[in-house]
C-alpha cells in the first residue's frame, strides 16, 4: 500500500533562499572566540498578553536557582538602537548570565531583530491564530528568528501537543518556518488555578533545561566605539 | 483626582516640531520613520518615510499658513530633484524613487486651500490646536477638507482628529498591522 502523508504534514516547496539560509547558519557557527565573552546573552519572550508575565518572572527565578544567574528586563517599546540596548542590559543585569526580555509588542521584537524568540501562547484556538499571525509578520522580515513555543494553560500534555502541532504544521506549511517545542505549563499550575502550586517549578525547570540545552538565546554586542562609527 | 485641561493658542516652532515628530505615524497614516528632523531649507521642514517607504515632507509654521505652504512647495521641488541622492542616503526609502507627499500644518488653512487640495492629490493640509494637560502638551490635528474647513467645522463622521502628546523622550515603535490570512490559512485554523 502506498504511503501518503496528509497535506497538512507536507512541507511546502523549498524556497529559493532556503539553502543559503542553512549555509549561512552553519557558516556562522564559528568556534567561540575571546570576543564572544564580551557579549550579553538574552532571551526575548513575546507574550500573547500582559497577564502571562508571571511565566517569565518565575522562569527567571528557576534559572537562578539552578545556578544560571538571571535577571528580568521588560523590553521597552521604544526605538532603541541594538547596541544601546546591550549596554543598558549590561548595566541593569550586572554579572547575570542571562537576561529575560518579556514584551507583548511584536514591533519591539522586530525593531531589535533577535536571533531567537520564545512565544508564550495560551492554549486556545484564538491565541494560536494570533501567534501564527505574529510569526507570519516575523517571517516577512529579511531575518526570521528561531522561534520556540511555550503553551500556557492546556488541560494536559496531550492537549498541549495538539495546540503545538496545529501551530507548527501551519507555520511549516504556509510560511516554511519550523518551530521548537519548548514545553508547556498545564492549567493546574497556572496561578489563577493554584497560587502556590509546587509542581509549577517542575514544568518551568523542564522549559529552562530545553532553553539552555538548545542554546536558545540571542547574543547582543557591546556598544560600538564611537570612533569606529 | 482633578484634571486641569486648557487649550493654548500660540506655540513655539520648535515645540510644534517636536509634537509633529511624535505624531508622525498619525500624519502619514501608518508606521513612519524620521529621516530628517530639520531639513536645512526655508522653514526647516521635517522629512519622513511612510509605511510604503515613500518620502513625506512636513512643512509647518505655528501661525503663518501661507509661509508653511510656500516653504513646503519649494522643499517638495528640491526633494523631487534630489531623489536619487536621497535614496542613496536613506535606506528607509528602499530606492523606490517615489515623489514626496507634502503635509502642511498651520493654525489656519492657507488662502486658496480649496483649489490647492482639488488640484494636488499628494498635498494634505492640517490645522492644529495645542492642548495642555497639567504640564504636558498635546497636539490636536484637524485635516482640512476640500472645502477649506478644518475638522472642527465638519460633521464628526468624516475624519477623526488625531491627538498626540509630547510625553515620550524616544519615538515609540509604531503599531505594525498584522498580515492578513488567506482563505486556506483561515480554514486551517478554524478548528483544532
Amino acid at each position: 500500500m502506498a504511503c501518503q502523508l496528509s497535506p497538512a504534514w507536507q512541507r511546502k516547496a523549498v524556497s529559493p533562499g532556503r539553502m543559503e539560509k542553512i549555509r549561512d547558519r552553519f557558516l556562522s557557527d564559528a568556534p567561540e572566540t575571546e570576543a564572544d565573552t564580551e557579549t550579553c546573552q538574552v532571551i526575548p519572550f513575546l507574550l500573547d498578553n500582559q497577564a502571562l508575565d508571571w511565566v517569565t518572572s518565575n522562569l527567571c527565578e528557576v534559572l537562578t536557582e539552578r545556578g544560571h544567574d538571571s535577571t528580568l528586563y521588560p523590553l521597552p517599546d521604544t526605538v532603541e538602537p541594538r547596541d544601546r540596548l546591550a549596554n543598558t542590559l549590561r548595566e541593569q543585569a550586572g554579572n547575570a548570565e542571562l537576561c529575560l526580555l518579556p514584551t507583548t509588542s511584536a514591533e519591539a521584537v522586530l525593531a531589535h531583530a533577535f536571533d531567537h524568540l520564545v512565544l508564550l501562547v495560551p492554549a486556545n484556538l484564538d491565541a494560536v491564530l494570533a501567534a501564527y499571525q505574529r510569526i507570519k509578520l516575523l517571517a516577512e522580515q529579511a531575518h526570521t528568528p528561531e522561534i520556540g513555543i511555550v503553551l500556557v494553560g492546556p488541560r494536559d500534555q496531550h492537549a498541549a501537543w495538539r495546540f503545538f502541532r496545529k501551530l507548527a504544521v501551519g507555520t511549516l506549511r504556509y510560511l516554511d518556518v519550523p518551530l521548537l517545542n519548548l514545553g508547556f505549563l498545564p492549567e493546574q499550575v497556572v496561578p489563577e488555578h493554584a497560587p502556590h502550586d509546587h509542581h509549577r517549578n517542575n514544568f518551568l525547570t523542564r522549559i529552562s533545561e530545553r532553553l539552555l540545552r538548545s542554546e536558545f538565546y540571542s547574543t547582543l554586542p557591546h556598544e560600538v566605539d564611537q570612533a569606529n562609527v | 483626582m482633578k484634571l486641569c485641561t486648557r487649550t493654548t493658542d500660540t506655540i513655539d516652532a520648535d515645540e510644534l516640531r517636536t509634537l509633529l515628530i511624535d505624531a508622525a505615524n498619525e500624519l502619514t497614516g501608518g508606521e513612519s520613520r524620521l529621516l530628517e528632523a530639520r531639513l536645512p531649507w526655508d522653514g526647516y521642514p521635517i522629512l519622513l518615510a511612510d509605511a510604503q517607504y515613500h518620502p513625506v515632507l512636513v512643512s509647518f509654521d505655528p501661525i503663518n499658513s501661507q509661509a508653511a505652504l510656500l516653504n513646503g512647495l519649494r522643499a517638495t521641488e528640491q526633494v523631487a530633484t534630489a531623489l536619487p541622492w536621497l535614496n542613496q542616503v536613506y535606506d528607509a526609502l528602499q530606492k523606490q524613487l517615489r515623489p514626496p507627499r507634502l503635509m502642511v500644518v498651520s493654525y489656519d488653512p492657507p488662502p486658496g486651500a480649496e483649489a490647492l487640495l482639488a488640484g494636488c492629490p499628494d498635498l494634505k493640509l492640517f490645522g492644529y490646536k495645542v492642548v495642555r494637560i497639567r504640564q504636558e502638551a498635546g497636539l490636536l490635528l484637524e485635516p482640512v477638507a476640500a472645502g477649506g474647513e478644518t475638522g472642527r467645522d465638519r460633521p464628526a463622521e468624516r475624519e477623526a482628529p488625531v491627538v498626540t502628546t509630547a510625553k515620550e523622550e524616544r519615538p515609540r515603535t509604531g503599531p505594525v498591522a498584522l498580515p492578513s490570512l488567506s482563505e486556506e490559512e483561515k480554514n486551517y485554523f478554524r478548528q483544532l
